[in-house]
């Protein structure tokens, strides 16, 4: 696990340079990758021709301090049973972010999923639909479930 | 199965849109939209969400304890691999291991769950198929037991709250290994009849075989969890992968089949219970001793941290941010059930499906709406 660590490392850090912001591997089999936001889609492909190749999960953090989401994509390697999990800032003013679907198609419906609930938008998502809130949740008026801002007490009984 | 078709709507083209749900087509709210070309499926299109109840949000205001009890209530089959999975992050995070005999407890219990959860998603297939409306009657009653030991561990059937950080919240009581291991001979020889009643049978085979198929590039590429992925031939199983709990020092070998049909998921199921049987012997009888519970902190150091765990549908993840307060800041749940409706969605697209074999993909997959909305 050590040389595959240091190996997707070596091979990231030599294609994209500065636009790898932190790289970390933990425990026998963890990698966190944080690249910049206009290059995720590359590193991602170059992720994926490393081997890395089924989605696992995707999602996104809210930080309003920071002013930014952190939007995550998970993923598993078949040949190295070693998790990786890509993240990158979304400005908080702009959600936008590219979509990893073209990537790994499995990572369809976590996109759509955050796209409704944390209000991030996946450029070229070839779905984003409605899926877990009732059809007539009100954005203006009761916000983002997932985001920091939103408040349960309204909910509370 | 029965299947309430609430809505039946022509399209253009000869096309017809059917709804199946939203009251419980099998296991919780849900619906499957179905557009189909005649007898052929056009289109699968899942409808979820009827029981979000946001507990990703709701753990973010719940203390890490407190957080187990909204937690386990996603699915409610398999609560200990539920709270298995946050325990773990948790855990991971506080750099806190529990104690060799909680390790046990532990597996003990999710292996139960495990049993409880496939022998209930057998029984569905098996009616689904249409010919075997008893053999649900007869999964149900033979979990029976196993429901009853748990009952007997954690004072619930379901929802334990059982495993907690550091440990486990009880030792095991007195009789639990004798009665355990009764249970154990008599899912043995449940499992025997099994095989011979409906995975040897002609009836069964011709339902089920070729139906469904998920080939195993297809089934990396669009996520597939669990059974349905080691029924593709991919020997992925968190057990042996990156063992938890006491996985580490039982002997038991990853169930793999490689047709990728309805027939492999079922077939591969029926070999996880046995496994199971095995595994739950193993633990009842080199049971260390020693405490089942150490302290924890109330507080979490800061970090990120994705845990992982074998459920009965599946890898089940949890991506945990902790900055350092005694609540998490944020919670990500990777659903099994969640990847599994992907798949039933994209099947159609790469195989003639037919409108009756529905059912039969649908409890082939195991998917669980409750699961899936979380």
């Amino acid at each position: 696990m050590p040389e595959v660590a240091s190996e997707v490392e070596k091979a990231l850090r030599e294609k994209f340079g500065d636009n790898i912001v932190e790289y970390r591997a933990v425990l026998p089999q963890r990698i966190f990758v944080k690249v910049r936001r206009e290059v995720v889609r590359q590193v991602a492909e170059e992720v994926k021709r490393l081997g890395f190749d089924m989605p696992v999960s995707a999602g996104a953090t809210d930080y309003p301090d920071r002013k930014v989401f952190e939007a995550f994509w998970i993923v598993w390697s078949s040949r190295f049973n070693v998790v990786l999990v890509l993240k990158t800032d979304v400005d908080r003013e702009k959600p936008e972010v590219d979509s990893l679907v073209g990537v790994w198609k499995g990572a369809q419906k976590f996109e759509r999923e955050t796209w409704e609930l944390m209000g991030i938008d996946f450029k070229g998502h070839p779905k984003l639909r409605r899926l877990l809130l009732p059809e007539d949740w009100d954005y203006e008026k009761e916000g983002y479930p997932l985001r920091k801002d939103f408040s349960l007490k309204p909910y509370e009984r | 199965m029965s299947v309430a078709i609430e809505e039946v709507e022509e399209l253009k083209g000869g096309l017809m849109k059917v709804r199946i749900g939203v009251q419980h087509p099998i296991s919780g709210q849900g619906t499957i939209v179905v557009t189909t070309d005649g007898e052929i499926v056009y289109e699968i299109d899942v409808d979820i969400g009827y029981s979000h109840r946001g507990i990703e949000k709701i753990l973010e205001n719940r203390t890490f304890l407190q957080g187990i009890v909204p937690m386990e209530r996603m699915v409610m089959l398999d609560t200990a691999h539920v709270t298995m999975a946050y325990v773990r992050a948790i855990e991971e995070l506080m750099g806190v291991e529990a104690p060799p005999r909680a390790q046990y407890i532990r597996t003990i219990i999710l292996e139960m769950n495990r049993l409880i959860s496939h022998t209930y998603a057998f029984g569905l297939l098996a009616e689904s198929t249409g010919w075997f409306p008893a053999v649900f009657l007869w999964t149900t009653g033979d979990r029976e037991p196993f429901l009853d030991l748990m009952e007997m561990l954690t004072g619930a059937r379901w929802s334990y709250s059982f495993i907690v950080p550091g440990g486990v919240r009880a030792d095991l009581p007195q009789g639990f290994k004798e009665k355990a291991k009764e249970a154990i001979r008599y899912m043995r020889s449940r499992l025997d009849l099994y095989v011979d009643a409906w995975l040897d049978n002609a009836l069964f085979e011709i339902r089920t075989k070729g139906v469904g198929v998920l080939p195993r590039d297809k089934a990396i590429e669009w996520g597939a969890a669990g059974p349905n992925l080691r029924a593709s031939g991919v020997p992925y199983d968190t057990r042996k992968n990156e063992p938890y709990a006491a996985y580490e020092e039982m002997d038991f070998k990853i169930a793999l089949e490689t047709a990728g049909d309805a027939y492999a998921r079922a077939a591969v199921r029926i070999q996880e219970m046995y496994t199971s049987l095995d595994i739950i012997e193993q633990a009842l009888d080199n049971m260390p001793p020693g405490p089942v519970r150490v302290s924890v902190p109330q507080r979490v150091p800061p970090g990120e941290v994705y845990a992982r765990v074998e459920s009965a549908r599946g890898e089940l993840g949890v991506y945990l941010v902790s900055d350092g307060k005694d609540k998490p800041y944020r919670v990500k749940i990777s659903a099994p059930s969640f990847r599994n409706f992907f798949v039933m969605e994209m099947l159609p697209t790469i195989q003639e499906v037919k409108f009756a074999d529905v059912p039969v993909i649908y409890m082939s997959l195991d998917p669980w709406f409750l699961d899936a909305d979380r």
